[in-house]
């Protein structure tokens, strides 16, 4: 029984119903956020060192998010946080009506990073929606492409856009006592990534002229090359087709594939020992830095990389194919893992649009999934998309996010719950080089210029913005090796002439046909909800971890995974006054889950003959 | 002497797609052979490390691009010669976060290209004013009725004397 809000019990066959005797058993009311906002007014005005303090636009992040807080800079708190996507995504609205193959290419648009991810699970969605299989070499070449995007993904993440909020260039300016002390520190892992102490390790965390930042660039190309080998091209392959891939693998690309590959076994090693140290100094050096962006451990996620023998696209046993994958999928609550069923994690999600700039629709069409579990009005499969452009209003609407919930809870999505699920879960297939212990990942990394290396990454007691980073770090570890997993298996498929890498198919031109594609952004959870009638998309629905940690307050009053993170953080940066506050201790919550706003781009702009392709800033000074 | 054309654009975006469109349309035209071709519209980090790659290979680097900056005629063609100049580490770091995470944008490539010095000296850019960026594979006729003139001043830019063009954008016509 994981469901603790919605009305759906389980019978002893373990399938889903709704419970006897609930009369309207989706309705809700919606807590009005009128008291809340009035009070913070009355604040606001009465004391001089209560402030609103806005990040318009949140630099170093994907795409348009603006931030409004209100902190008493007394005290050091955030005594509210708003979380704003600045500008409409239109995918939903822009594939209606068209073939569902469109879906594949289009779909990839919504990101500049995780364009194969999407290519991907738009084709996971055909599959399941009308019944195509891939053959294993196809399955085996989708999961190296997608783990090779993480790892274009990874160090971009943890160099280029967090990264330098742990640099010495901010650290000296917001908080110069941590700075001095990092000069003073030795260094725990210097044997591994070769700084003495953290201060050399915090300057090379410099950005544009640090050399880990200029690393990872320099890694994001190792990646690029090793999925293009396989793909043809990055960020938007056209290479990704409903029952498999559309290239020519042979053991030449392997081998090439490989050669880049290899770079990543001593990155891994290095990465993980530069977050420790970074994690463990900051928390010796105040252990207020546990609560930067910390929130309860509600995590959700898919899972990813399908075991090439057990994925049939099906949705009646995705539960079980689910399980078969690399990285478990499943849901956390409050550090408990709930359930790892596929079906479970989709029926459990529904999206809430009371505070979004969108209409409520009214229809319910699927009552029951395919497999016969009870399915939300406000569930993917039966949302629709429709716009409604207004004035930002924290009591009422604010952002083009919606609120996406598990079981009507308020849950985070991320790279990092690959690592916790797939610990905790202890249901890991066997594999050469991962194991999943119940409260630890144990990653071996095989020798390449340094020694050979058992990486252990521990599920942690606290759940913020340090352990976000820490895990992220500790993912390329762990990508890394699930391709290098997946090549081994690609190279004994070649060898034993198992060669084809897609199955041919046709796209049904009468009756209706439903399916998801359940997969993860290099960020997190992501799924792509298709209805096909007649061979055209009659609705599409694309649920992405941003939709997720960005979203704003629920119909229920619990307000979205980056707004309570941003809530839970202590003001801990040196400042004189108003003038000189920077926020970095709220940026760090904000940037430890990798925002990524690019899938509001690429807008069309309804009665102009423009398209959106960058984003805008929002001034929300004015905002009621 | 060796000399790069660039395209930079989005495709499918109508008259944001002039650069790599019309690097198609170049390219079938006679050019001596120290003039390459290349379309650098897949991100300006990815362009970055492709330079690095030949370090100092080219003394003269054309770009063509559809830019929409406002306040200009749609299709009118704007030429100049662009001067090496970073902005302040915080905006290059702003344009470093946007290559990677997939906005192409000729200005963000010039700026990227300068500060992990890639450029060679001689840089000549030449924008066209969009007046559609809708979705679509064609221009629009502002944009079509300009067309005729960029391959006579691509030329000029790739092959004449860099002293003819100006620092500062202005509105370009086919070179006396």
């Amino acid at each position: 029984m994981c469901f603790k809000n919605l009305p759906i019990e389980f019978d002893s066959q373990g399938k889903a119903q709704l419970k006897e005797g609930v009369s309207n058993p989706y309705t809700y009311q919606v807590k009005s956020l009128h008291a809340e906002e009035d009070q913070l007014r009355t604040l606001l005005a009465k004391n001089g060192h209560i402030k609103s303090v806005d990040f318009d636009p949140v630099t170093r992040v994907a795409g348009a998010l603006a931030f409004h807080t209100v902190a008493d800079l007394k005290e050091g708190k955030i005594l509210s946080a708003n979380s704003m996507a600045t500008l409409f995504r239109g995918y939903e609205v822009i594939l209606k009506g068209r073939d569902p193959r469109d879906a594949i290419f289009i779909s990839s648009r919504a990101c500049g990073v995780c364009g194969g991810v999407h290519a991907t699970v738009a084709a996971h969605a055909m599959e399941m929606a009308f019944d195509i299989k891939p053959p294993p070499l196809g399955i085996v070449v989708r999961n190296m492409m997608l783990a090779l995007e993480y790892l274009y993904d990874h160090p971009l993440h943890l160099f280029l856009l967090a990264g330098p909020d742990y640099s010495q260039a901010i650290v000296e300016q917001s908080n110069p006592e941590i700075m001095e002390k990092a000069w003073r520190t030795p260094a725990p892992g210097a044997n591994i990534h070769g700084y003495a102490n953290m201060g050399k390790l915090m300057e090379d965390m410099n950005p544009l002229t640090g050399s880990l930042y200029l690393e990872a660039l320099h890694m994001t190309r190792v990646a690029r090359e090793a999925y293009v080998l396989l793909g043809a091209k990055y960020p938007h392959p056209e290479t990704i087709v409903p029952g498999g891939v559309s290239v020519t693998i042979t053991l030449q690309t392997f081998n090439e594939v490989y050669a880049r590959l290899i770079k990543f076994f001593d990155y891994s090693k290095k990465a993980a020992a530069i977050w420790d140290d970074l994690t463990n100094f900051f928390y010796d050096a105040n252990s207020r830095y546990q609560e930067v962006g910390s929130r309860p451990m509600n995590i959700i996620d898919t899972g990813v990389w399908d075991d090439p023998y057990a994925y049939d696209a099906s949705y009646k046993n995705c539960n079980e194919w689910g399980e078969r994958r690399w990285a478990t999928p499943g849901v956390i609550i409050q550090g408990d893992l709930v359930t790892t069923r596929l079906q479970d994690i989709n029926i459990g999600v529904e999206e809430f649009v009371d505070h979004s700039f969108y209409e409520q629709w009214n229809s319910h069409r699927f009552k029951t999934d395919p497999a016969g579990n009870p399915l939300s009005p406000y569930h993917a499969w039966n949302k629709e998309t429709i716009p409604k452009p207004q004035g930002q209003n924290w009591k009422e609407r604010y952002t083009w996010d919606t609120a996406p919930r598990w079981d009507r809870m308020s849950v985070e999505a991320g790279a990092y719950a690959r690592l916790l699920i797939t610990a905790m879960a202890k249901k890991l297939p066997h594999n050469r080089f991962i194991e999943s212990t119940g409260t630890s990942l144990k990653i071996q990394l095989p020798r390449a210029t340094k020694p050979a290396l058992e990486l252990e990454w521990h599920v942690p007691k606290t759940w913020n913005a340090f352990e976000r980073n820490r895990a992220r770090a500790y993912a390329i570890g762990y990508t890394a090796m699930v391709c290098m997993d997946n090549w081994q298996h690609g190279m004994d498929m070649l060898k034993s002439g198992e060669t084809a890498v897609s199955t041919k198919f046709e796209i049904p031109k009468k009756g209706t046909h439903i399916g998801a594609g359940f997969w993860g952004a290099g960020r997190g959870f992501l799924t792509h909800h298709l209805v096909a009638d007649n061979g055209v998309i009659s609705n599409y629905q694309i649920n992405t971890p941003s939709t997720i940690n960005a979203s704003p307050r629920d119909p229920f009053g619990t307000p979205g995974p980056y707004e309570q993170a941003v809530m839970n953080t202590p003001i801990l940066e040196k400042y004189s006054g108003p003038e000189n506050f920077k926020g970095i201790d709220v940026l760090r919550a904000i940037r430890s889950f990798d925002p990524c706003m690019p899938c509001t781009t690429h807008i069309h702009v309804d009665g102009s003959d423009r398209v959106v392709s960058r984003e805008v800033n929002t001034c929300a000074c004015g905002v009621d | 002497m060796r000399i790069l054309i660039a395209g930079v654009g989005y495709y499918n975006l109508r008259d944001l797609s002039l650069g790599p469109l019309m690097l198609q349309q170049l390219q079938k035209l006679d050019w001596p052979a120290h003039v390459e071709f290349d379309d650098f519209s897949f991100g300006p980090i990815a362009v970055m490390q492709r330079m690095e790659d030949r370090p100092g290979f080219f003394d003269r680097v054309v770009f063509l691009a559809g830019v929409g900056r406002g306040g200009r005629e749609p299709g009118s063609i704007y030429c100049y010669r662009w001067k090496s100049a970073c902005p302040s580490n915080e905006e290059v770091q702003q344009c470093v976060t946007e290559g990677v995470t997939g906005v192409v944008s000729l200005d963000n490539l010039l700026v990227i290209g300068e500060y992990f010095k890639v450029w060679p000296a001689e840089i000549v850019v030449i924008e066209v004013e969009p007046s559609s960026e809708e979705w679509g594979d064609d221009y629009s006729e502002p944009v079509q009725a300009a067309v005729p003139v960029l391959p006579g001043l691509v030329r000029q830019a790739a092959l004449g004397p860099l002293h003819r063009f100006h620092d500062s954008p202005y509105v370009a016509t086919l070179l006396d």
